[in-house]
C-alpha cells in the first residue's frame, strides 16, 4: 500500500513537473505578427506558472525543421497559408487553436479602375496562379513579391495595377487613397492557429484559450480587424483543415 | 540605456578598427556580430553609425603617424599627413582633421534636413520597380568598374560567384527551395558569415600578417586646442565647407562612396590649392565624414545598401526584422533619422574629436605593440564566431564546411578586393527578383 502510495505521489509530481516546462519556438522575424503572437503566448504562459524554454529562430523554414525533430513539450504559432511549403499540416495531433482568420483582398490602384487591356497583379509567392486567374481573368500579367510589404511598396511605386494582399497591408493602402481594396470570398482564407508537439492539445489548448482571451491579444486583434472564431476544437480543427486546402499549388 | 549601449560599443569598435591597418567597418562588423545578434534595429543603426564616424575620425591616426592607411579612404591623409608628421607637426594635423570631420557631419545633417521636403514629395518614386532595377544595374556597373584596379574580367568572375552563392535555397520569387542538392541545410541558403568570414576576414588576417608597417614615432611638438581652433578657423574653414559639399555628393555613389568624396575633395583642393598640403588634407578628411552620413541615407530611407560594409548592415537588419516599409512611410523614416540617430550622431562626433586628438598617439602605440597578439586572437576569434552562429543556426556543419571551403578561396583572392562577389552574394536574390518583374511590368 505504502510503495503504491508512494509511486502515485512520485507520479503525480512528475507530471507537474514536466506539465510546467514547455518550449516556444519563435519563427517570426521582430516586428512582425508571428513573432508578436509568439510573445505574447510566452509572457501568458509564464504567467500561468509555466516554465517557459524560449526558442528564438526568427525563420519558419528552420523553426518547423526545429518543431518537427523536437522531444520536448513544444508549441509554436503557425498558419494554414504555409502547410503545403513547409511539408507540415495541421493534424489532429498537433493542433491546439484556431486564434483568427482573415480573407485575402483584391486592391485596385484608381488609376487603373478603368483600364481596359492587360491588367499587371501583384501577388506573393505562394499564392496560385491558377486561381488568380479564375479571380481576376485571363488578361493579367502576373507579378512576384517576396512579401506583403514589397507587395504593398510596388502598388504604392506604380508597378502594378492591382494586388492581392493581406488584411493588413490592404488596408494601409486604402488609407493612402490611392485605390480601393475589397476582400475576396474566393481566394483562400488565411487561418493563424498554435499547434504543440508532445503536448497534450487538449490540456495545453486551456491555457492557450485563455491567454488568446487576455488584455493584449484582445487589443491586437481588435486594433487589426481580426476575426476571431469561437468554437470547440473539433469544429476549429476541421475549419482549419478544410481552409489549409485553399493554399495548394495545383501544377 | 539600449541605445547608449549600442553607441558606446559602436564607439570602441571604431576606435580600434580605425587605428588597426586594414581592419574596415566591414570586418569590425563581422567579428562584432554575436553582439549585434540581440540588438534590435535602430541599434544596429547607431551601432553601425557610431562605427562607420568613428573610423573615419581614427583611420587618419595611423595615416598620419605611421603612414599606413587605417581605411582605403585614408590614403590622400597618408600623403598629406605624413608631411605634418616629418615637420613634427602631426598633433596639429590631427586635430584640424578631427575639426574637420566634425564640420563634415554637421553640414552633411544640415543639407539633410534642408531637403526633407523634396524627399518626401518624391518618396513613392523610390518605392518603384523601376527605380530599384536603374540603382542595381549602376551597383552592378560599378561593381564592374571601380574595384581591382578597373580589371572587368576579374569583377565580373567574382560578380558571378556572388550570385552563385545566392542562388540556393529560397527565391524571392518562386515559393519552391532550389538548387539545394539534397542537403536539407542548403534550403535556408549558403550561410552568410561563412562568406564574409572566408571571402573577406581572412585575406585581411594575411594582408596583416605580410605587412610591414614603420611603427617608429617620431616627436611631435605638443599644440593647444584654442590654438587649432583659431588655426582651422582662420584658415581652412573655405576648404572645410568645400570638402563637405562635395563629400556629401560623392558619398551618394554606389559601390564607392567616401572613396570617392575623399579623393574627388583633394583633387580639386589640389587643384586650387597646390602648396597647401593642409588644406588638401582637411577638405579630404571633411569629405570623408559628410560622405559617411549621406552614403547612410539610401539604406535608412529606402532601405538600399550603397557600400560593402553597408550591405552587411543590410542582412544583420533584415534578420532583426528590419525591411524598410516597417517604419511605414517616409515621414516616420524621417523621424527616425533626425530623432533617433542624428542626436547620436552629434555625440559619436564630439567623442571622435576627443579621442582622435589628444588620446590618438597613446591609443596607437598601445596597438602599434601588439599585432602579432591581434592576430591570434582574430583567428580564434573568427573560428569560435563561425562555431557559435552555426550552433545558433543550427547548421554548424554547413558553416564549418562552408568556412573551409571559402577561406581556402578567400585566401587564393587575397590579392583582389571581394567587394563585388559579396555585394552579388547579398543582394544576388534581391536583384535577380527586380530584373525578372522587371521584364514582366
Amino acid at each position: 500500500m505504502k510503495k503504491t502510495i508512494c509511486v502515485m505521489i512520485m507520479s503525480l509530481f512528475a507530471t507537474i513537473t514536466s506539465a510546467q516546462t514547455i518550449t516556444v519556438i519563435n519563427n517570426g522575424k521582430s516586428g512582425g505578427s508571428f513573432n508578436a503572437r509568439t510573445l505574447m503566448y510566452k509572457d501568458g504562459l509564464e504567467a500561468a506558472g509555466f516554465q517557459v524554454k524560449y526558442e528564438n529562430i526568427g525563420k519558419i523554414s528552420q523553426a518547423v525543421k526545429v518543431f518537427k525533430e523536437t522531444k520536448e513539450p513544444t508549441i509554436m504559432v503557425y498558419a494554414n497559408n504555409q502547410v503545403y511549403k513547409q511539408d507540415l499540416f495541421h493534424t489532429s495531433k498537433n493542433f491546439i487553436m484556431l486564434e483568427y482568420q482573415q480573407p485575402l483582398y483584391v486592391c485596385t490602384a484608381n488609376h487603373a479602375k478603368d483600364k481596359s487591356g492587360t491588367l499587371t497583379v501583384a501577388h506573393g509567392k505562394g499564392y496560385d496562379p491558377k486561381l488568380l486567374k479564375t479571380v481576376l481573368g485571363d488578361d493579367i500579367v502576373l507579378v512576384p513579391y517576396k512579401n506583403s510589404g514589397a507587395m504593398l511598396k510596388g502598388m504604392l511605386g506604380g508597378d502594378v495595377d492591382v494586388m492581392v494582399n493581406n488584411q493588413g497591408m490592404s488596408f494601409k493602402y486604402t488609407k493612402s487613397g490611392q485605390g480601393t481594396c475589397e476582400a475576396s470570398d474566393v481566394l483562400p482564407i488565411m487561418a493563424a492557429t498554435v499547434i504543440g508537439k508532445n503536448v497534450n492539445v487538449k490540456t495545453i489548448r486551456g491555457y492557450i484559450v485563455n491567454i488568446s482571451n487576455n488584455d493584449a491579444f484582445t487589443e491586437y486583434h481588435t486594433s487589426r480587424k481580426l476575426y476571431r472564431p469561437s468554437g470547440t476544437w473539433t469544429s476549429e480543427y476541421r475549419l482549419v483543415r478544410e481552409l489549409e486546402k485553399g493554399y495548394e499549388i495545383k501544377k | 540605456m539600449e541605445e547608449l549601449i549600442a553607441v558606446s560599443t559602436g564607439l570602441i569598435a571604431g576606435t580600434i578598427t580605425g587605428i588597426v591597418p586594414g581592419a574596415g567597418v566591414t570586418v569590425a562588423m563581422v567579428l562584432a556580430a554575436p553582439m549585434l545578434m540581440s540588438f534590435d534595429v535602430i541599434q544596429l543603426l547607431l551601432f553601425y553609425m557610431s562605427l562607420a564616424s568613428m573610423v573615419q575620425f581614427t583611420g587618419t591616426i595611423p595615416a598620419v603617424y605611421l603612414g599606413v592607411p587605417g581605411e582605403t579612404n585614408s590614403l590622400p591623409a597618408v600623403i598629406e599627413g605624413t608631411k605634418f608628421n616629418k615637420r613634427k607637426m602631426a598633433k596639429l594635423a590631427i586635430g584640424m582633421c578631427a575639426i574637420g570631420s566634425v564640420t563634415g557631419s554637421v553640414v552633411a545633417v544640415a543639407i539633410t534636413f534642408g531637403l526633407v521636403s523634396v524627399l518626401t514629395d518624391h518618396m513613392t518614386l523610390f518605392f518603384s520597380n523601376v527605380t530599384k532595377f536603374y540603382l542595381y544595374l549602376f551597383i552592378i556597373l560599378f561593381c564592374l568598374l571601380a574595384y581591382n584596379k578597373k580589371n572587368v574580367f576579374v569583377n565580373l568572375l567574382l560578380c558571378v560567384l556572388g550570385f552563385v552563392l545566392s542562388v540556393p535555397g529560397e527565391s524571392d520569387i518562386s515559393p519552391d527551395f532550389r538548387y539545394t542538392f539534397g542537403i536539407e541545410d542548403l534550403q535556408f541558403g549558403v550561410p552568410l558569415m561563412p562568406v564574409l568570414i572566408g571571402f573577406l576576414v581572412v585575406p585581411t588576417i594575411a594582408k596583416m600578417t605580410s605587412a610591414s608597417g614603420n611603427s617608429v614615432f617620431l616627436p611631435s611638438i605638443d599644440i593647444g586646442f584654442v590654438k587649432v581652433i583659431n588655426h582651422f578657423r582662420k584658415r581652412f574653414i573655405k576648404s572645410s565647407l568645400r570638402g563637405s559639399v562635395i563629400g556629401y555628393l560623392c558619398g551618394f555613389v554606389p559601390g564607392v562612396s567616401t572613396v570617392l568624396s575623399t579623393n574627388v575633395s583633394y583633387t580639386l583642393e589640389k587643384k586650387l590649392n597646390p602648396n597647401s598640403p593642409g588644406k588638401q588634407l582637411v577638405s579630404s578628411e571633411t569629405a570623408n565624414n559628410a560622405g559617411q552620413f549621406a552614403s547612410m541615407l539610401p539604406l535608412l530611407l529606402i532601405g538600399i545598401p550603397i557600400t560593402g560594409s553597408e550591405i552587411v548592415l543590410y542582412s544583420m537588419l533584415v534578420d532583426a526584422g528590419w525591411s524598410p516599409f516597417q517604419f511605414d512611410n517616409v515621414t516616420n523614416n524621417l523621424d527616425m533619422i533626425f530623432k533617433q540617430i542624428v542626436p547620436w550622431f552629434v555625440v559619436a562626433n564630439v567623442v571622435g574629436l576627443v579621442i582622435a586628438w589628444p588620446l590618438a598617439k597613446h591609443i596607437l602605440e598601445l596597438f602599434a605593440d601588439s599585432k602579432k597578439f591581434l592576430i591570434a586572437i582574430l583567428v580564434v576569434g573568427v573560428l569560435l564566431l563561425n562555431t557559435y552562429l552555426g550552433v545558433l543556426d543550427y547548421r554548424v556543419w554547413l558553416y564549418t564546411a562552408c568556412l573551409l571551403v571559402f577561406s581556402g578561396v578567400g585566401l587564393l583572392l587575397k590579392k583582389y578586393e571581394t567587394v563585388p562577389l559579396i555585394f552579388m552574394y547579398i543582394l544576388g536574390n534581391d536583384i535577380e527578383a527586380v530584373f525578372y518583374r522587371q521584364m514582366l511590368i
